[in-house]
């Protein structure tokens, strides 16, 4: 399980979440929802603690989470950041390898795995990262997060700028992955189709701050509240 | 003109461009690789030198002396980046001033040491002779050492989990450190291995190169420019630039002056920057 409590944060002096709670149970997929600004991606930094906490804490499997980042990610902190970031002169096997690497676990192992759930990134394996199309990064950052095994998942904007086949294909695989592996899910998205059909429960952030928690079933019958997150 | 001449010409000339490379191989991880200015990098070879130098003079074998150079630049380099290069990642004008003071202060440093004047150590005396030519043993011992060098530092960053976690920290350092790397140690130990390697250059090259505060000064230009123009693809450009603008100098200068040499050096070194901007890699699909 993971847990944000009162989390205040933001760049320098500048505060973009405030008071901010949520939590995601064991093997629960939850989507975060709002539109561009409100601080969806700020709050995942938080969460990683990529952005230091002005106030409030994380917990992962009950536990207090380190502050440093890489601390974090041996708890089973996984993160894909928006923009994917993955690392651009190495090849598609390093990228997953040093993930797994990272946390003592065995590269090769890792690579054979991730080509198991992605099997289109295998013509790639050998090709630099920074070489590859938008959705292929988006499918090796996700790969790379899953390679160090971890317990909870941070997800933020993964079908932004994506052609639709592979957003489905990433859908289908996080689903599996939160089937065969209990791995915990936090989506951040804009796509609300996306979160519809992969996520349990939402939050709605709006200005910094957690508006409402809703189910999918109600969120797929209010669309008031549709219209107003897709923005149109 | 005979053949041995010519054998000759470019032996040496590869040698030459071996002794380029040799010193500027640190630079390539610390300025190509990690991307820090390090206007220092030229004093880490001269306190490479004077450890080497020290050593022998206790009564250690110039062999052994080597690794001792390594580990003294290596220990002063995590030094310097815990110190000072770690504040300073990405913005390029601090870094440039900060490590402009540090070779001043080592060079000083080594001024009030050993003084302006030293004594170099013999080069070891093996002479290999071609036709009616003899060339000193030791310079064309340096193109083994370079090659060694080079392969060297491609292994250890593209086949050892270091490496991958090097790599990954300078191209992506928070993201390196979102998936388990604790990349401000292993930058550290990136920039104290650029040093080492100094020093290693340093030390080896102390029978050709001897020991003085300035020697430093003689390398970084040439060094520098070496890996503006070898590119991203650091390391495989550095090997490649060296050996053609090196390579061409000492064939120029063996034909002409040593002053037509460093001339060809620094027109086609012009000439080559203005062709690729970037570095005659730039669009290379290469990791190093």
């Amino acid at each position: 399980m993971f847990r944000i409590s009162n989390a205040t944060g933001g760049y320098g002096k500048t505060i973009i979440i405030r008071d901010v709670s949520l939590y995601v149970g064991s093997g629960d997929v939850v989507a975060l929802l709002g539109r561009n600004g409100v601080g969806k991606s700020t709050l995942m930094r938080y969460a990683t603690g990529l952005i230091p906490a002005i106030a409030g804490t994380v917990e992962i499997d009950g536990l207090a989470a380190p502050a440093a980042p890489a601390r974090r990610a041996r708890h089973g902190l996984g993160y894909v950041p928006q923009g994917r970031f993955v690392f651009p002169r190495m090849t598609a096997l390093e990228n997953i390898a040093v993930a797994a690497e990272s946390n003592g676990h065995n590269g090769k192992e890792a690579v054979e795995e991730a080509l198991t759930y992605f099997p289109m990134l295998k013509p790639k394996v050998h090709d630099l990262a920074g070489g590859l199309s938008g959705g292929q990064q988006q499918v090796l950052a996700l790969a790379r997060a899953l390679a160090i095994r971890p317990t909870v998942l941070l997800l933020d904007e993964p079908t932004e700028g994506v052609q639709p086949s592979i957003v489905d294909e990433i859908a289908g695989v996080l689903k599996r992955i939160n089937i065969e592996r209990g791995i915990a899910m936090l989506v951040a998205e804009q796509d609300l189709d996306f979160c519809l059909s992969i996520a349990n429960r939402a939050y709605v952030m709006e200005k910094g701050a957690i508006r409402m928690e809703t189910d999918r079933a109600t969120l797929e019958r209010d669309k008031a509240l549709q219209q107003e997150l897709l923005g149109v | 003109m005979d053949i041995d001449y010519l054998a000759t010409v470019i032996l040496s000339s590869l040698s030459s461009a071996s002794i380029l490379l040799i010193a500027t191989i640190g630079l390539a991880v610390v300025f190509g690789l990690m991307g820090v200015i390090n206007l220092a990098h030229g004093e880490f070879l001269m306190i490479g030198a004077y450890s080497a130098l020290t050593a022998t003079q206790m009564g250690v074998p110039f062999v052994l002396a080597i690794p001792i150079a390594v580990a003294v630049t290596m220990a002063i380099g995590a030094l310097v980046e815990v110190l000072i290069i770690k504040r300073l990642y990405g913005r390029i004008f601090d870094t440039m001033l900060a490590t402009w003071g540090i070779s001043i202060v080592f060079y000083q440093l080594a001024v009030m040491i050993f003084g302006t004047v030293t004594p170099g150590i013999g080069m070891p005396q093996s002479n290999i002779q071609i036709g009616d030519y003899s060339l000193a043993g030791y310079p064309l011992l340096m193109i083994g050492v370079a090659a060694l060098m080079g392969l060297f530092v491609y292994f250890l960053m593209t086949r050892t989990v270091y490496g991958m976690k090097a790599r990954a920290s300078i191209q992506q350092p928070e993201m390196a450190q979102a998936i388990g790397i604790e990349s401000t140690r292993v930058n550290t130990l990136t920039f104290s291995i650029g040093c080492g390697l100094a020093g290693f250059a340093g030390a080896v090259l102390l029978p050709i190169v001897p020991a003085t505060p300035s020697m430093g000064f003689s390398f970084v230009i040439k060094a520098f420019l070496t890996v503006v123009v070898a590119g991203p693809v650091t390391l495989t450009g550095s090997v490649l630039t060296a050996i053609g603008l090196g390579g061409g100098a000492s064939i120029t200068a063996s034909f002409l002056t040593s002053v037509a040499g460093d001339i060809f050096f620094f027109l086609i070194t012009a000439a080559l920057l203005w062709l690729y901007p970037l570095g005659i890699s730039a669009k290379w699909r290469r990791k190093l």
